[in-house]
Order: structure tokens, then sequence, then C-alpha cells
């Protein structure tokens, strides 16, 4: 306790320099966990973006449907699957769709698609497919004539709202398919990908157009969290054998999504570092100050019996106690300014093309993951404390003579 | 004199190297000082008592020769074993008292105390104690910047009693006091010699202090000449 109090009193003697280091701590934390919580944010909409744009939180095909897209890689009994699954801790509910590459043709363009059969109720319980409809409307559960397609493909082959179009593919027995359709509405998903190759028609009227009967290409599960996905994986793998099924994440079918969180990631710890090394430069410097201010001082205080190790002690004290602080101010002033943006978020309207690429958001909302901040924590008060420790060494092995002579 | 010295300093040289040429602060020196004794070094400036009183005060070592404290040899000990030595058996009256500025004066004195590890509550009464016989119980609250010089100096003898060293050092007790309270400080001091028998060992050049002393060593050019 005297220690403590020693330490205490120590730190307060120059407030001015005290102040100064508590807010180097505060103010490199606080901007630490603005990034952290900038692009946990960014990642984190990313995903749910992606969740919600399409893929849900698991898919499960036919063994080899994902790569081939063949329209003959039907879910076998699917009624077992969906009974199993429904069972499963986590689960909320499913949406089943039927798929495949497809021509979209006019009298003067055409362009290859990827056309997919969804049942427009069921979907709307899975993804957010009905609120990116910009033009037009969402398609109606028995309109067998109707097509989403996204913008960026309506603005290529130069169609509209109402207009007609041509859908050519494979059916499952090997002919040639096709039937016109009218374009229902025109989303825009903000989604490069989405919007420019993504087609939607009714799954009732992509059954028939393959010839697929009731069966269907694809089942998504909606989950109430991705934190569950692994246990629902593991919990509903045994009726989902390898040979004959594919189950896969919603980061299994967009692995960019994560690719790009983890670059994001490397990047942050890239500037934790700097930031730590500024710190690391300002809490040296206040201590070697202190302890050359202190040099007559501390040879009383050797000369006096305190051993080299307790003058160690005290000068790393006094250092915790200000990191402290600037970790507590830091801590402070870090969440709340996440919190502010985590709310009002941070908008680039004019990045939108930049960002459609990656599923990202035009405004972010700041949200920061406890686990980033209790790294930046600790490695700030390792680091901090192992370079004072420098300071601190050199005051234990002062000479008491040359100390208390020292003018 | 009792049949074991104190401490005993056989043959010692001190010689300090820096970045201009050696300069040998103390050449061959012998002498012996017993438990209970009131010694003084006197001599002019350089003449090496500041040094002698250093390495009795095991704040320094010897550049060759041996000295021995109660018995031990410490020319030869770490820093960690020197410590130790001066927290238990020595007590240091410093020329500008050298208090702790943050620390009030109780707690000053209380100090020492800490570093061997005496309760709060023990340490509390025993400086407490010391600090009345001094006749500064009533200032024991306040800051050193807060006391007179004559004040800063009962605190410091405080400081260096209240552990019951074997031996007390001081080093120009009196250079900045006035004389009236100089004096005062040298009767504080012979009073404990006399009433406890603790050991006091100072350097000075004021003849007044030097004529105090029970025993005078002097010296010249690094060497005791008498």
């Amino acid at each position: 306790m005297f220690l403590l109090k020693l330490a205490f009193l120590n730190i307060g003697r120059n407030p001015r320099r005290s102040v100064i280091t508590v807010l180097a701590v505060g103010v490199g934390l606080a901007a630490l966990i603005f990034l952290w919580g900038f692009s946990d944010g960014t990642n984190e909409q990313m995903r749910e973006n992606v969740i919600r744009l399409y893929t849900g939180h698991v898919q499960v095909h036919a063994a080899g449907f994902e790569k081939a897209l063949s329209p003959e890689l039907i879910i076998p009994n699917r009624e077992t699957l969906l009974k199993e699954a429904s069972k499963v801790p986590g689960f909320v509910t499913y949406t089943e769709r039927a798929k495949c590459e497809a021509l979209l043709g006019t009298s003067e363009r055409s362009r290859g698609v990827l056309l997919m059969g969804i049942d427009p109720a069921q979907e709307k319980t899975v993804t957010q497919l009905e609120q990116y409809v910009r033009e037009g409307a969402y398609l109606a559960q028995d309109d067998k004539r109707s097509i989403l397609i996204g913008s960026r493909l309506a603005k290529r082959m130069e169609v509209a709202v109402g207009d007609k179009l041509v859908v050519m593919t494979q059916a499952l027995d090997g002919t040639l398919a096709g039937y016109s359709y009218h374009i229902a509405g025109i989303l825009h998903t903000g989604s490069q990908q989405v919007d420019e190759i993504a087609a939607y028609i009714t799954l009732e009227s992509a059954q028939e157009l393959l010839g697929l009967g009731t069966d269907t290409h694809e089942i998504v599960f909606r989950l109430d969290s991705r934190k569950h996905i692994e246990a629902f994986i593991k919990a509903f793998r045994p009726f989902v054998s390898e040979k004959d099924y594919e189950l896969l994440t919603w980061d299994q079918i967009v692995p960019e999504v994560e690719q790009w969180a983890q670059w994001a990631e490397a990047i942050i710890q890239t500037i934790l570092i700097a930031v730590m090394v500024v710190i690391g430069v300002s809490i040296m410097n206040t201590v070697l100050m202190s302890v050359f201010e202190r040099t007559r001082e501390i040879g009383v205080m050797l000369a006096l019996g305190t051993s080299p190790g307790r003058v160690i002690k005290l000068i790393l004290l006094e250092t915790i106690v200000l990191e402290l602080w600037g970790i507590l101010l830091g801590l402070a002033a870090g969440y709340a300014v996440v919190g502010y943006f985590g709310t009002a978020g941070i908008a680039f309207p004019e990045l939108e093309a930049a960002f459609s690429r990656s599923y990202m958001s035009t405004v972010t909302y700041t949200r920061v993951e406890t686990i980033h901040v209790v790294q930046s924590v600790i490695t700030l008060l390792l680091l901090t404390t192992l370079i004072s420790l420098y300071p601190a060494w050199k005051a234990g092995r002062m000479e008491p003579v040359k100390a208390i002579y020292h003018s | 004199m009792s049949a074991k010295p104190l401490v005993q300093v056989r043959n010692i040289s001190k010689t300090f190297t820096g970045n201009s040429l050696p300069v040998h602060a103390l050449k061959d020196v012998s002498t012996e000082i017993a438990a209970g004794d009131f010694v003084a070094f006197c001599g002019p400036s350089g003449s090496g008592k500041t040094t002698l009183l250093n390495l009795i005060g095991c704040l320094d070592r010897p550049s060759s020769g041996e000295v021995f404290l109660d018995g031990e040899e410490i020319a030869h000990y770490d820093q960690g074993k020197l410590s130790k030595l001066r927290l238990h058996k020595i007590g240091f009256i410093f020329q500008d008292f050298n208090l702790i500025p943050t620390l009030s004066a109780l707690e000053n004195v209380e100090y020492v105390l800490w570093l061997q590890g005496v309760s709060a509550e023990e340490r509390r009464r025993r400086a407490i104690e010391v600090c009345g016989r001094f006749g500064i119980e009533k200032l024991v609250d306040r800051r050193p910047s807060q006391l007179s010089r004559g004040q800063q100096q009962r605190v410091a003898v405080a400081r260096a009693i209240v552990h019951k060293p074997k031996i007390v050092l001081g080093d120009e007790l009196t250079a900045n006091l006035d004389h009236k309270t100089g004096a005062t400080l040298m009767d504080f001091l012979k009073e404990l010699n006399a009433n406890e028998g603790i050991t006091f060992v100072y350097a000075s050049h004021d003849p007044v202090m030097i004529e105090r002393a029970n025993r005078v060593i002097r010296m010249q050019d690094g060497a005791i000449v008498s």
C-alpha cells in the first residue's frame, strides 16, 4: 500500500505531464477502438448482407451442384431433410430454390444469367430480396410469367419494367427449354454480382421450365444467429451424407467476404502496432523524464536501503497507474464514439460502385467485438510496461553516491 | 574502545576514473571506529572525508582494501546486499536532509521502517514516538516544503535513528544551517550518543562542530594525517 501511495504521489507531482501521458494512452486506445469498431461494423454488415441477400446461413444441395449447376442434380429425400433440420436447435425457417444457368434475350440483346426459381412468400422469410425491388413489384406467388432482374442487367439489356424477355435453358431431360416472361420488377441490391447476373422467377415456373416436377436444387436455411451455424452443421450432418449432399455454410459459398474481413483485420493490426509504438515512446519519455528529475531522490531512497528491485517496482507501478487511467479514458471515449456511430452510421454514398464488389453497405454502423478491445488493451498494457522497464531498470541500477550528488 | 571495532577500514584506496585523468580520492587508508564513538572527519575540500564516509556507509565500494562493518566485509558485496546492510545497520543524515518531498514528515520517518517490513501500526507508533522526542509531533502531517530548515533537519535525524541503526553517518550536517540550529542539532546527536549508545560519524570542516566530537580524524590529500 505504501508503495502504491508513493506511486500516486509521484504521479501527482507533475500533473501536466501525467495528464498528457494519460491523454496519449487514452486517445490512442480510443482511436484503436474506433478503428476496430469501423472494421468490425463493416465486416459484420458484409456478412449479414450476403446472408440476407441470398445465401442464408446454410444451404443443402445434391453433391456437386454448387460447381456444376446441372439441372439433374436435384436434392434427394427433401421431406426427410427438412423434417430433421427443423428439429435442430437454432433452426428458424427455410426456403427452396431451383437454379440453373440460362440465356436471357430480347429481340436485340442476350446475356447469360443465373436463373433462380424462388417461392416468393417463403423466400421473404429467409432473405430480404423483396426489399431490394427498386422499380416495379416483387414476384406474385402464382404469377408464372413474371421475372425479376438486377439493375445492371436491365441497363445492359436496355429493358424496363413490363418489357418482355425470353429465357432459354437446358431442361432436366437435356432438351432446350424456353419461356417468355414480363419484367415484374428491377432489383438494386448494391451487389455487383446479384445486380448483373441474377434473374428470379417463381419456383413453380422454374420447375415447369426445367421439367423438375416438384423437385428443387437448393434448400436455404435461416438460423437464429451466425453463432449457431457450427452447432447446426454438427447436429444436421448425420442426415446429410457427403456422398449424396453438399452442406455449405454462407462463407463457403461466398468466401471472399471472410477473406476481406481477414485482410481488414490485418490492416488494423498493423495500425495497432504503429499506435502502440507511438504510445510506448510517449510513455518511455515520460518515465525517463520522471526518473531523471528524481535522480537525487532515488539515490537517497537507495541509500536508505530501498532495494533496486523495489525502485524498479515503484517506477513500473507509476507507469501502470498512468496506463490504467489512460486505458479507462480510452475505453470510455472509444465506446462512446463507437456507440454514437453505431446508431448514426458513417455514410459513403459516393463509394457505392467500389463497395458493390464486396457486399459492403454505403452506410457503416460501427460495432466493436469485445475480443478486439481486450486484445488492444492487453497489447497496450504489456508493451508499455515492457517499454517502461528500461527507465525503471536504469533507476534501480543507479549508484546511490552518484545519484545523491547528481545536480 | 571495545574489543571488536564497529568499523574497520584496512588499506583502502579509492580512485575515480572518468573521462579525465584518474583521481585518487583515498590512498591506503586504515582506521577503526568503536561502537558508541562520536567521530568527526575533518579536512579541507577534496581531502577524502566524504569518500571515506561513503565507503563506511556502504554507499560505494573501495578500489582496493577492505571495509568491515559490524564484522562483515563489504568490499565485494553487490548492490542488493549493500542495500540490506544499509537498511538494517546504518542511518544517514544528508547535507541537504534529502527528505522525500511527496511524503509527509511522519511518512519520511516511517519510510525506513516500511522498507524493513514493520507493520503499518507499529511503524506509525514508533515514528510518532521519535518525532515526539524531537518536538516535531505537531508537524508530522506537513510536507518537507512546509517545514523550516531546522524542522527538516529534525525530521532527517528522526528518520536516521527510528530503526535503531548501529551507526549514523552525516556529511556536512550543519553546512546549511545557521550557527544556533547547527549547535542544537549537535546537542541532539550528542544526547542520542550518550543515552542510546548510537555511534555517530560525521564529516565537517566547521571547527565548532569538530570540537564536539570525542575523536577527530584529520585528513588531507586522501590520507589520514592524525
